[in-house]
This record gives C-alpha cells, structure tokens and sequence, in this order.
C-alpha cells in the first residue's frame, strides 16, 4: 500500500505535510549536511525584517523542564541580504520545495513592505506573517494579542500580495479563537499555531533571570498539551487550514496535530535535538499510516473522536 | 571557515568513564567516523539522556581522539554532566553532533606556541599540544586551576610540551596564584609565535589583553550558550568587529583581536 502524503495547504499544494518551524532552521542551508531538502513539505525560513535587527543580549537560551526559552528577538540582516543569501542559495539548492518566509515588522506597514520587496522573488511561495513573537519590544506579540492589531496587519499585506499569507498566532491571548476569526476574515490563507509561551526562569542561587531579557518563549515538549488544545479549538472555528506546531519531536506528536485539525506540522526544537527530526517524522507518518491502513494523510486531519 | 569534513550524527559507546579529580570526568567513546575527523579545538554537541526531561544537547571539546576513540573531559556542573558522570562501559544511548566549529589555526612558520589553559579550559587544548609536538612546534603550557589535582591534563601537556608551568590558588602545585601571573612573566621572557587560550572568560582576557600589549597572535576558545550547534538559532552570538557571530560555526576559536567581549559571557556557576 502506497500512502498519499500530499496536502492542499489553501491553493499551495505540498508533497507532505512537514515543515520547518519559523528560526529553528535558518533557511535550510544549515541542515542541508543532515536534511534532504527536497523532501520536506515546505522550508518556512526564520523571521525576515525590511532593516536589519540585531536581536537581544545573551544569555538568550534556557533549558527547562521538556523544553527551552528563547529570547533571541529576530536576528536578522534584512530582506535585502535575504534574498542575495539564503533565499539565492534556496532556490539553487532546493528548488523544488515551496519557501515560505516569515515575515516580521515593527508596524503594519512594515510588515506590507517586506512583502511588496519579496513580490518580484519567483522562488517566495507564500508568507508567514509573525505576529506572536513574544522577543521584541515592537510589534511581534503586540499585533498578535489584539484583533484590532491583527486585523490591521492583515489587511496591509493582504493588499500587498496575492500569494498565500498565512498568520502565526499567538498563544498567549485569552481567547485564540477569537483572533483566528479576525484573520480569517481579513482574508488569510491559513493560520500556524502556536507561537512560543512567554514564560521565565530563575537561578535561584545568584536570584538572577536565566535570560538577560528577562522573559522568554517557551517552546518543546513542554507545550504540546497547549498547543493541540489550541489548533483543536481553532480548527473546530474556522475553515482555513491550520499549520500546527508546539513540541513536535516525533512522527506520532505529528499525528496528534492531524487529527486535532492540522492540515500541516511544523517541526521547532526538535530540530535542535535531532537535526535529522524532519526526515524521522516525514517517514514515520508515511510508516504508521501504512500501519492503520490509512491511504491518504488528509483522512486524519480533523479525525478526532470526541464521543466516549 | 573551513570544513574538512561536514558534520553528521554518530552513534557512541562508552568505552571508559573515569573520575579523573574532584568533580571531573573523562570520558572515552568509540566514535570512529568522529575520531578520524575531527581536529583540534573542534567540538561535539552530545545527547545525554534520551528523555524529554533535559532536552538540549551539551556541547562537549574533544580532548583527544585516537583510533576510533574520542575523549571528553568535563566537569561535573549540572543536570546533564550529572547523568554523564553516571555513565557505564557498554553504554550505547548516547550520539553525538559533530565535528562542529572552528579548530585552533596553526599560522605559517610557527616555530614557538604558548598554550594558556584555566581549569577545564585544558580540554581543548589537548589535541592542539599533541599537534604541535608532532609538527615540531616548541610547545610552552602555561595552565591554572583551583588546586594541584585539577590540573587536569597534566600529564598530557607535560608529556608533549617543551615545559609546563603551572598555577594554583591555593599554592598546590606551581605558584600560588593566577595563571595570568605565570604568562606574564613568559610573554616578557620569551618570543612566541602565536598564544592559545582557554579557560574562564576573565582569564582568558587578561591573557588577550597580555598578547595585544607585546603584539602577539592571539587565537581564544569561547563558551557560548548553544541550542542547535549547527548555526541556525543564535542562541550562541559573540560580538566581534564584524558584527555578530555564531560561536558553534565561526567558532568557538577566534582570532583574539576580532572579539568585542561584552557581557554576553555565560554567568559564572554559584
Ligand atoms: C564549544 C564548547 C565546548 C565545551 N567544552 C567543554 C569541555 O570540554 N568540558 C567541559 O566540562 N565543558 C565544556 N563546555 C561546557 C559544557 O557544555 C557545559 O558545562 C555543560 O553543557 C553543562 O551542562 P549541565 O547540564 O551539566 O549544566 P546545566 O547548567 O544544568 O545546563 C543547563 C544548560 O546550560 C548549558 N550550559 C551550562 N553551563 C555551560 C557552559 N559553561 N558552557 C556552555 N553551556 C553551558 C547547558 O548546555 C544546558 O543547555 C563547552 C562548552 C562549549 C560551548
Ligand atoms: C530559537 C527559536 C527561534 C524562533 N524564531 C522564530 C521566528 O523568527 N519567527 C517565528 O514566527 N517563530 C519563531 N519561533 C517559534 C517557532 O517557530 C515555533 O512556533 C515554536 O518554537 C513552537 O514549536 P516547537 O515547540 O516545535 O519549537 C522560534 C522558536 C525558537 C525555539
Ligand atoms: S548554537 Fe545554534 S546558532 Fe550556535
């Protein structure tokens, strides 16, 4: 039995539902040494800014209980260096996976003019707009906590583009539901969730934060619980697809998000751990299907039996 | 930078685990494809323990490797060098990522090196005196460390080098004091071609600082705070004159004068 692994993500169409989790792998060239590119469903590269962002201080990492903080804060060289570096060496390396990049801003109109410069770049298949990242002081989680926020981003790069734009919420709100539908109804393609949970840590014997910023994004096996929660809940509210991420580290966590509502996964800090992580969940969906005689990966998504 | 071979995942089996002083271990792997790889002042970035519970790899330098041999020496520090310290001959849970970084550059017609190594700093270090032996390069280790027994290393370096001289705080061996004291006195004694150093950060910029006075070639090994290894988190950024770099792919060796030391170095442990 051949198992149908592609996926319809809105009008862009995936070999598998695997991708990579926006910061956690560059744009691929760093794990071209452990990753076959080419067989990833999607490359979602790390966050993309009009002026270059020199990130936040260090210590900008903290390992904790089945996961870690980051407070990296968008390093990043700008969009220019980003086409003539990892987006030329993208499209001469792995042409034939889709790139989506993550775009960030400090305001709406940001955000709407990294777009309009990436419009002319043939080899951008969609956009990622993160509104959740909890590491800046502008912008980021700011646009992702407010519907009023969200909506005006949305609407600026909407006008800006007719290619896929897909919107990474954050799980740090009340109610996720509720921005989904903003979103959503400013014409968004498809969400991804979830973006870090802010959270810190403490060394309690110099009583010192284990960030120098302080406050940090949760992310890894810690947040999965969260994470399902939230794509079932907006999955259960909207008819946009939904890229579903938070501690995926194997083939069965991916499952989970499928059938929680997930039309696609991304892998985060599994990639940290085993750079090989991707290819592992890539072929371990392909195995277990197999194994429950499932022949396409779309009859998962949404599957869940809620009756007892 | 230049990879003479790229990195991969390598499964390992302990071979030996010794206490080698009070709170350090060393550690023998079979890792052959690693083994035959890898080159001075490189690193691996190991998985301990297969749980969720501590999830981040540890990055480990590579003392010395052998036949199809790797060894690591550490300190015991934490969660991870916990559970490494614990560690059975015939253990197989373990891999590593590697060979990652940088190693020490050896610049054309060295004929005279100091190697300046603080506490663990000397794990390193290792490899490079070995190097350096076999090419003929006078070797002079200038090496610090709390108390006689944690001089770890020391039968290496004396083995290899021209001359060891040592330090101690508490005066157990060497001169009682700071290791900084000993390469003063070398640096204004006699003529090196280049200075390799390792160790705690306030050390080693007072040996840098040291260099760039008499204009010597400084080359440093910097401990950074590292997720992936590999280049693609920046969690390990160092500040150098040319903006910032990933201490896991542009290092963790630099050229001493390119570094701006900022207060990005990791805090000291309690
Ligand atoms: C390139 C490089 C080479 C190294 N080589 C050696 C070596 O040869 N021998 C040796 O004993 N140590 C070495 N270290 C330091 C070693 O990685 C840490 O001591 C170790 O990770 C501590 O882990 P832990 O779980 O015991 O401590 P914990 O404090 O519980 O670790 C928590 C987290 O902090 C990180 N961390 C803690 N201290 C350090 C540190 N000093 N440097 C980097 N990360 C740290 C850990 O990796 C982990 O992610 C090296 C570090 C780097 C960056
Ligand atoms: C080091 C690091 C950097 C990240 N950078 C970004 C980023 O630039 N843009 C973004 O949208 N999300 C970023 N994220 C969030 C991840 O893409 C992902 O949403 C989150 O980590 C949850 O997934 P995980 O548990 O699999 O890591 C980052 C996460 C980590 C750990
Ligand atoms: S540890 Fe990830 S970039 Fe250096």
């Amino acid at each position: 039995m051949t198992v149908d692994l592609t996926v319809n993500l809105g009008s862009l169409p995936l070999k598998n539902p695997v991708m990579t989790a926006s910061g956690t792998f560059a744009s691929g060239r760093e794990f071209s040494d452990f990753v076959d590119l080419t067989r990833l469903g999607a490359i979602v590269t790390k966050g993309v800014s009009m002026t270059p962002w020199p990130g936040n201080a260090s210590p900008r990492i903290a390992e904790t209980a089945s996961g870690m903080l980051n407070s990296i804060g968008l390093q990043n060289p700008g969009v220019e260096a980003f086409i003539e570096g990892d987006l030329a060496w993208l499209s001469t390396n792995a042409s034939s996976t889709p790139v989506i990049v993550n775009v960030s801003g400090h305001s709406a109109a940001d955000y709407a003019r990294v777009i309009e410069r990436l419009e002319t770049q043939d080899s951008v298949a969609a956009y990622e707009l993160n509104i959740s990242c909890p590491n800046v002081d502008t912008g980021g989680m700011a646009f992702g906590t407010s519907s009023t926020a969200a909506a005006e981003v949305v609407r600026e790069c909407r006008s800006a583009t007719n290619r896929p734009l897909i919107i990474k919420l954050s799980p740090n709100v009340t109610d996720i539901v509720e921005i989904a539908r903003t979103v959503e109804a400013e014409g968004a393609d498809a969400v991804s969730l979830i973006n870090t949970l802010l959270g810190m840590a403490i060394d309690a014997n110099t009583r010192r934060p284990m960030l120098s910023r302080v406050v940090g994004g949760l992310s890894g096996p810690a947040i999965k619980p969260v994470a399902l929660r939230m794509v079932w809940q907006v999955a259960c509210a909207l008819d946009i697809p939904i890229i579903g991420m938070g501690g995926i580290m194997t083939a069965e966590d991916a499952i989970e998000f499928l059938i929680a509502g997930a039309t696609c996964v991304a892998v985060g800090t599994g990639n940290f751990i085993d750079p090989t992580t991707t290819m592992k969940v890539i072929d371990g969906i392909d195995e277990w299907c197999r194994s429950h005689g499932v022949e396409q990966v779309t009859d998962l998504v949404g599957s869940l039996e809620v009756s007892w | 930078m230049t990879h003479t071979e790229h990195p991969f995942v390598e499964h390992v089996e302990v071979l030996s685990n010794v206490r080698v002083a009070s709170g350090v271990g060393l550690l023998s792997l079979t890792a052959p494809r690693c083994a035959a790889t890898i080159r001075p002042g490189q690193f691996v970035h190991l998985r301990i323990g297969t749980q969720t519970s501590n999830l981040l790899r540890r990055p480990f330098s590579v003392h010395r490797a052998y036949g199809q041999t790797i060894e690591i020496l550490y300190q015991v520090l934490g969660a991870g060098t916990l559970q490494l310290a614990e560690k059975e001959p015939g253990d197989t849970s373990m891999d590593l990522v590697g060979p990652l970084g940088t190693g020490w550059r050896v610049p054309q017609n060295t004929s005279h090196a100091l190697l300046v190594a603080g506490g663990l700093g000397a794990a390193p270090l290792g490899m490079l005196a070995e190097q350096l032996a076999e090419a003929g390069i006078a070797t002079v280790v200038a090496q610090g460390a709390p108390t006689a027994e944690r001089l770890v290393a020391r039968v290496l370096f004396d083995r290899v080098a021209r001359r060891t001289e040592v330090a101690t705080d508490d005066g157990s061996a060497g001169e009682r004091g700071f290791v900084t004291a000993v390469t003063a006195r070398l640096l204004a004694a006699e003529k090196f071609d280049v200075v390799y150093t390792c160790g705690p950060e306030v050390m080693e910029r007072a040996v840098i600082a040291q260099c760039q006075e008499r204009g010597v070639a400084c080359q440093v090994s910097l401990e950074r705070l590292m997720a992936c290894g590999i280049g693609a988190c920046l969690s390990c950024v160092v500040t150098t004159k040319s903006g910032l770099k990933r201490a896991c792919v542009d290092g963790p060796v630099f050229d001493a004068e390119e570094v701006l030391f900022d207060a990005t170095e990791i805090p000291p442990k309690h």
